[in-house]
């Protein structure tokens, strides 16, 4: 009964005025980031990481939880209305959602997202409270090889199991890995790639990093591609559900929050692949198969859950073991670094204040976003009216600002004008970006372990896998690099499409075809348009 | 004889469009609505979908004059676009709505209505929405 | 898609890789020249990481370059407000990174509320905005309202330039 006691320490934090009012901010900033266009959870953090350098740390953190799933509320919502999904995990709910609010149902696709997200939400976090402390537990013991080891496996499936190609995500990494050895290496006390520029001695800021990947990256590449079509929004009333519609959504919802918690806990999981595999099985149970791809209220419901359950997932290895698996949780570890505070699983022993008020924060976030955005949907919608340029240019205008008021040096200005111009050949030359933010928070923490597993060992090799765990790790790292190629091999060479392989394979082919139907739905429209 | 009206989705909109239909069978003249957005905003109401455009075709045919329907979803803003249109055509009037607007909304705005009356090289005839009347 | 079209993409991927191998080298080489002297407290040294970093930026050019030769060209990064039917509109960012530079070099000596006002000002206008006084209007208050908002709200003085007396 400690985890209960903790926790309700950390509600009585949590609900100080002030925290809530940091909560609320951060919920309403996330869903309106997540409506934005160009905007994601990700670049907000990131912006306001300047701002936060200042404040209470709890607060802060108890904002950014709030814009994380808040960030997550608001891209379900325009993925209904606009059928733009700014993300993959919300692929599968503007397939059906966008469908369902064409058929005069926007109303309840919107309210089974949000429900859904909530109960999803509340029970994932509630998992979250209940296996962190045993992860932590365990990952206490362990010793500097095996930390090394889940360092390398979360690169390693950040790189090569999300993302499309494996050479543009390996690429990534080590641009990202790079950017992390500037600076001067804190055992041996020598420079590395300072090239006698004062300003680097110190190693970049993670900061100024994540603005300019995230911020002004994202930006330009926007710029330069904008879309000047502009679409036309649902109208909507206030989300509500009939008694069907609860009758039909209840049991997506957990079945989806069971999909999704796993898969985000998972250093590899991601929201994608939980999301498409709870489409499939609401599919396959579903009393009327015929309605999905038209509009089916289920393919809404589990899809949205596994999305927000997995979210919280996510947070899991983040706490336990200070490994993100997603860029807003990246962001957010950075923060964490920025204030001096070490993550890995000595923060719950370290900071037990903290993250327990930030896990409460999750449980308020969750229902002040019901309770603000069931009412609210209908406004949202006209936050899509905003003119781009303004937009953007504020993009640009918080992002130097930001940055610049870290250390106050011009310096910092170029530097980020640099890595944001490295961002956005990034999004040009189709380089996934997470594996880079990941290769500079992550690197020199693995380099820190690598150092040490050799210290122990007595400069032996041998002692990388001294511990069981260590090799089990490997083991699967194996794994998972070899599995696909072997299984695309296998299936090339039989020509089958047998269930097993589709469902292993899924995660790689399926949403690149939801993809395709999107995109081709997407092009039938604007040619309706030009008639 | 041709005539040009700027149209939108709105009161002040139908009330042009409505004058401009009249006007366009007293003179029997031809009818060139124009619709525009200049795509700054992801979503843009004031720009018509594939179901008004059939709506305000079914009109347009009903009323018996002579029509043509200028959509443009991108480029440049709703005054250029109606005065291009308008000298294009050799337009001889030029029907536009106008929007209720505080002197102060208009300095920081702009004010489409307001290019139009100045730039056209052609009588204007604007209209409040009906009901402002 | 024309080959010429497509032989030029292949071009500038392959250039891409080639920065990427650049970089892979400028890791190696400053690597190559640190010097390690051996101990029992540090056995791998500052060298080993960097050596890594750099085969994984050497071998995913080349490899990049392999694949980009064999026509897998990269798909840019989709996005909700992001048009990939056409090609990059310099246009539009080369005016951009123009008012970046400018207020990068300008925040010292004319302060954060001039350089400021001019960055918004200029993006927004490079974007597309032809409201000219609204613009103005909203750079202004954006520039002053953070410089006043930095240092009441959060204690941190940003520049205040030619202004110093004013502000």
């Amino acid at each position: 009964m400690d985890t209960l006691n903790l926790l309700m320490d950390g509600f009585a934090s949590a609900l100080t005025p002030i925290n809530l009012l940091f909560a609320f901010a951060g919920v309403v900033l996330g869903t309106a980031v997540g409506v934005l266009p160009g905007i994601g959870p990700a670049m907000a953090v990131a912006l306001l990481l300047p701002v936060t350098f200042g404040m209470e740390t709890s607060s802060a953190l108890i904002m950014f939880a709030g814009i994380y799933y808040g960030g997550m509320y608001g891209g379900s919502t325009t993925s209904i209305l606009l059928n733009t999904p700014g993300e993959s995990a919300t692929v599968i709910t503007a397939i059906e959602g966008h469908k369902m609010a064409k058929a005069g149902r926007a109303s309840q696709a919107l309210a089974t997202a949000a429900i859904g997200s909530f109960v999803a939400g509340t029970i994932g976090t509630a998992l979250l409270v209940t296996v962190t402390p045993i992860v932590v537990k365990f990952a206490v013991s362990l010793g500097a090889p095996s930390y090394f080891a889940i360092m390398v496996l979360s690169l390693v499936t950040v790189t090569a199991v999300l993302g499309s190609s494996k050479i543009r995500g390996f690429a990534s990494l080590g641009l990202g890995l790079a950017i992390g050895l500037i600076g001067m290496d804190p055992v041996s006390g020598q420079k590395r790639l300072t090239f006698g520029f004062a300003p680097l001695v110190d190693g970049i800021d993670i900061v100024v990093v994540a603005v300019a990947v995230f911020a002004i990256g994202e930006a330009l590449w926007i710029a330069a591609h904008l879309r000047l079509t502009p679409t036309r929004t649902i109208p909507v009333g206030t989300p509500w559900m009939g008694k069907e519609d609860w009758k039909r959504s209840w049991k997506p919802w957990l079945r989806g929050t069971a999909f999704g918690f796993p898969f985000g806990a998972l250093p590899a999981g991601g929201a994608e692949v939980p999301t498409f595999l709870s489409y499939v099985t609401e599919k396959k149970l579903s009393k009327h198969p015929e309605e999905f791809g038209h509009g089916a209220i289920e393919g809404v419901a589990g899809p949205e859950a596994a999305n927000n359950a997995s979210a919280a997932g996510t947070l899991t290895p983040m706490l336990a073991l200070g490994l993100p698996t997603n860029a807003t949780a990246a962001v957010m570890l950075a923060f964490l670094t920025m204030k001096g505070i070490q993550p890995g699983p000595f923060l719950f022993e370290n900071e037990p204040d903290l993250v327990w008020a930030l896990i409460a924060s999750l449980f308020i976030g969750n229902t002040l976003l019901l309770l603000i955005n069931l009412p609210l949907a209908p406004l949202w919608a006209r936050l899509l009216k905003i003119p781009r340029p303004y937009l953007y240019a504020g993009i640009l205008f918080f992002a130097t600002l930001g940055a610049f008021s870290v250390n106050m040096q011009v310096a910092d200005l170029w530097i980020l004008l640099l890595i944001g111009l490295l961002g956005f050949a990034l999004r040009r030359f189709g380089l996934p970006v997470l594996p880079l933010i990941l290769g500079v928070i992550i690197g020199p923490m693995a380099e820190e372990q690598l150092r040490k597993t050799f210290q122990l060992s007595a400069g032996s090799v041998s002692g990388i896998w001294s511990e069981p765990l260590a090799v089990g790790i490997y083991i699967l790292i194996a794994i998972l690099l070899i599995l696909p190629m072997l299984i695309s091999f296998i299936r090339r060479s039989r020509g089958i499409q047998s269930d097993l392989v589709e469902t292993v394979l899924g995660e790689e082919h399926e949403p690149a075809k939801h993809k395709a139907e999107l995109t081709g739905e997407k092009e039938q429209r604007v040619g309706k348009d030009e008639s | 004889m041709t005539i040009v009206v700027g149209y939108i989705p709105s009161e002040e909109g139908e009330a042009a469009l409505a004058t401009a239909i009249d006007e366009a069978q007293r003179r029997n003249a031809r009818l060139v609505v124009v619709n525009s957005s200049k795509g700054d905003q992801l979503v843009d109401d004031r720009l018509i979908d594939a179901k008004q455009y059939h709506e305000l075709e079914a009109r347009l045919t009903q009323s018996g004059v002579d029509f043509w329907i200028e959509r443009k979803s991108q480029g440049i803003d709703a005054a250029d676009q109606i005065l291009q249109v308008a000298e294009a055509q050799r337009a001889q009037l030029i029907v536009i709505g106008l929007r209720k607007r505080t002197a102060m909304g208009k300095f920081l705005m702009g004010s489409v209505a307001q290019r139009v009356l100045l730039q056209a090289g052609c009588p204007v005839l604007s209209l409040k929405a009906s009901n402002d009347w | 898609m024309s080959e010429v079209s497509t032989a030029k993409k292949k071009r500038v991927e392959l250039l891409f890789a080639a920065f990427l191998l650049l970089i892979g080298i400028i890791v190696f080489v400053d690597a190559s020249q640190l010097h390690s002297t051996y101990s029992q407290a540090d056995a791998i040294g500052p060298k080993a990481v960097p050596y890594i970093v750099s085969g994984i930026l050497v071998l995913s050019a080349i490899a990049l370059g392999i694949t980009v030769v064999r026509g897998n060209l990269a798909a840019g990064e989709e996005g909700e407000d992001v048009d990939l039917s056409q090609p990059s509109d310099w246009k539009v960012v080369l005016p951009l990174l123009g008012f970046f530079v400018l207020n990068l070099l300008l925040i010292n000596w004319a302060g954060w509320v001039i350089s400021g006002t001019i960055l918004f000002f200029g993006t927004a206008i490079s974007l597309g905005s032809r409201r000219w006084v609204l613009t103005l209007v909203i750079s202004l208050v954006l520039a002053l309202g953070s410089f006043y908002g930095f240092y009441l709200g959060l204690g941190i003085k940003l520049p205040a330039g030619i202004l110093s007396g004013v502000l």
